[in-house]
């Protein structure tokens, strides 16, 4: 168990591929962001790559363990310590009873970073996922982001935790941080040349988007796009912007969707039917990305992706998480 | 800033872009992967890609709203659904789309337009467009004080001088927008049943239309939005009516007040499968009540969980429905309804 001293900016329970099939009930995927950093902490402790654990947004996080376990950090580098002393990420560590563990604030790259604990947490699916969707206040440890006082339960480890201490990710196995994350795409819904022109989605496809300081959970906002994007110049009974459509579902995780003149990456805990068009979608495998992209300081760039590069880097994804990736 | 070279405007661009329209299967970004034929029974079908996982299937290339498409699209996906496609994850639609959520690693992409496909040419005349659809009775109770707090809450903290707020509610703004009196306005909404087109804007959430269009009621949405709605509040946006399944902020003019259809924690039997109480192609009917009456089924959906929801089976046979809809009495409804509004519209004060 892990009582929470001081919850940071935004500290989750997520897990992946988070709770899948509900779209058409409005309900979100939510999931961890970086579903790379939890999978990667997942197998430092022994944990299938898909289970619940910590996702601590922005930092400060802290928190006392009130049993004997064995913890992971990955992702951003926010100097995790356990009773004042740094502790190395990207390995699996113990803590005993009474240590406390302290985060400071985001690294030089990335944002995100993922506390994976051995046996995973301890909380009842709802329907069928532990993420948290902060957005709809559902899911995870009572729909919310964890508070000063919070105790999270943690499931049994499996194996013993001795011989889980430890284990360290090649060097070479660790993800590729940056301050552009380039993110593979596939366009559509909405494209040229019945919704965009084809120089607009060159521009999309160009440009080096800086990530707005108002993006969350739910909506990573871009730049404004520039004039002559549209091939339409209203949205018909859509609404009057060339960007409204008749209300669909989204593509969600990883639709852009086009808001008025913004592109806005749907992910996580984003709307999942509006009535925007959508031009591209960011392949499922490149996710983890966009939860490791800075607001405000950050950029991204879409890169055009086929189908079958999309399905293959899935399917690569899926064997990351396996002893070889272990020193 | 503007994209592409110097003095290429946005007019010539589009006059280009209505050029390459005849030619969709072609240029750089084209996204339909693939097509059907229009028919007699059907509108041409199209496939877009949407992402490495997701496909949209769209019904026709004209953004129209027409209640007969989201019928036959529904009646197509039931039999998507039948099929128990491997790697399907799930099916979202919208009035003119279909979203696929799929895994691509379990099923391909060809595999996928080609089970969609026969889908549809399984329903190849009109005669066979039958969809399954649920009527749930609803109690209503018009102008609530719950809703009526949210409205005056509003007024307070968000904008005092509202101008879709008459009396302190919004039910004599939407009769005004068209053209008729609150009473007829509240027939209406009583009048009809309100299809479900399917959810996905808010959890739980249904976007319920007129199904006879006689009581068709159209307004504009709040602007800016409230901050708070109660659970069970009614309200009006566009041409469609929501339930709202939770508290939360919205933009919808509200009229009164109806039983929970969303439960969280899925305590009452009728929640127990998953906490929504709408699904796709169900009918909503309304039914006048007080507003103790609302109250008492909101307690005994919530803490007695013994309230009995009134549910019947049916179905919606789409040929009868279009022939309805083609007779004088119908038709003729439309049209005064029609005029009316566009009366109404002319006087109500804008948002």
């Amino acid at each position: 168990m892990l009582k929470v001293i001081n919850g940071g900016i935004e500290t989750l329970v997520e897990d992946w591929p988070g709770r899948l099939g509900y779209l058409g009930k409005g309900m979100a995927p939510s999931g961890a962001f970086d579903n790379v950093g939890l999978g990667f902490a997942n197998l430092l402790v022994g944990n299938p790559a898909g289970e619940a654990g910590l996702e601590v947004t922005g930092g400060f996080f802290q928190g006392e363990f009130l049993t004997d376990s064995v913890i992971a950090v990955t992702g951003t580098d926010m100097k995790p310590s356990i009773n004042g002393s740094p502790i190395p990420m990207w390995e699996s560590v113990a803590v005993k009873k009474g240590d406390v563990i302290a985060f400071s604030h985001i690294g030089e790259f990335g944002f995100r970073c993922y506390l994976g604990i051995a046996g995973g947490i301890d909380l009842p699916p709802y329907l069928g996922s532990k993420s948290t969707c902060i957005f709809g206040s559902y899911g995870g440890f009572d729909g919310r982001k964890l508070q000063p006082g919070d105790e999270v339960k943690f499931a049994a480890p499996r194996g013993k935790l001795k011989d889980l201490v430890g284990r360290k990710l090649k060097k070479e196995a660790i993800p590729e941080y940056s301050r552009e994350w380039v993110l593979r795409a596939i366009p559509g819904t909405n494209t040229s040349p019945d919704y965009a022109t084809e120089e607009g989605m060159d521009y999309l496809f160009s440009h080096t988007f800086r990530i707005q300081h108002t993006s969350n959970r739910s909506a990573y906002r871009l730049e404004e796009l520039p004039e002559g994007f549209f091939a339409r110049l209203d949205g018909g009974v859509g609404g009057s912007h060339p960007s409204n459509i008749l209300d669909h579902a989204y593509a969600m995780r990883g639709a852009l969707n086009i808001c008025g003149n913004t592109p806005v990456l749907l992910i996580a805990d984003g709307p999942t039917l509006g009535g925007y068009m959508c031009a591209l979608s960011v392949i499922n495998a490149d996710l983890w990305k966009v939860g490791q992209g800075t607001p405000g300081r950050d950029f991204i760039r879409f890169r055009v992706c086929s189908q079958d590069e999309a399905v293959q880097a899935r399917l690569d994804r899926k064997n990351l998480f396996t002893e070889d990736a272990l020193v | 800033m503007r994209i592409g070279r110097t003095g290429h405007g946005i007019r010539s661009v589009v006059q280009q872009t209505v050029k390459g329209k005849r030619h969709m299967s072609q240029g750089k970004y084209n996204v339909i992967l693939d097509t059907l034929p229009k028919t007699e029974s059907r509108l041409e079908v199209l496939f877009r890609q949407g992402g490495d996982g997701f496909i949209q299937v769209e019904y026709g290339r004209e953004q129209r709203a027409a209640l007969q498409d989201s019928f036959r699209m529904l009646a197509v996906n039931d039999i998507i659904h039948a099929k128990k496609i491997k790697g399907l994850i799930e099916t979202v639609p919208g009035l003119r789309t279909n979203l696929l959520h799929f895994d691509p690693t379990v099923v391909d992409v060809p595999t996928l337009i080609a089970e969609v496909k026969d889908a549809e040419e399984s329903m190849p005349s009109v005669d066979d467009v039958v969809l399954s659809s649920r009527l749930i009775h609803l109690p209503l109770a018009f102008e609530d004080s719950e809703t009526k707090r949210a409205v005056e809450k509003y007024v307070k903290e968000v904008r005092p001088d509202a101008p879709n707020v008459i009396d302190g509610y919004n039910l004599e703004y939407i009769a005004l927008c068209n053209g008729v009196s609150v009473r007829e306005a509240k027939d209406m909404f009583l009048g009809t049943e309100w299809f479900n087109s399917g959810g996905g804007f808010w959890p739980g959430g249904a976007f319920l239309w007129p199904v006879d269009p006689r009581c068709a009621l159209v307004v504009p949405k709040y602007n800016p939005p409230r901050t708070w709605t109660p659970e069970g509040a009614a309200g009006i946006g566009g041409p469609c009516v929501f339930t709202y399944t939770t508290p939360t902020g919205g933009g919808y003019q509200l009229f009164g007040r109806t039983a929970p259809t969303f439960q969280f924690s899925m305590k009452h039997p009728i929640f127990k499968d998953g906490p929504f109480l709408y699904r796709p192609a169900d009918r909503v009917r309304f039914h006048e009540v007080d507003e103790d009456e609302v109250l008492w089924v909101h307690e005994h959906v919530h803490k007695e969980t013994d309230y009995e929801y009134r549910i019947e089976e049916g179905k919606i046979v789409v040929k009868d429905y279009l022939a309805w809809l083609d007779t004088d009495e119908v038709r003729e409804g439309i049209k005064e309804q029609n005029a009316r509004r566009e009366e109404g519209v002319q006087k109500a004060p804008r948002l």
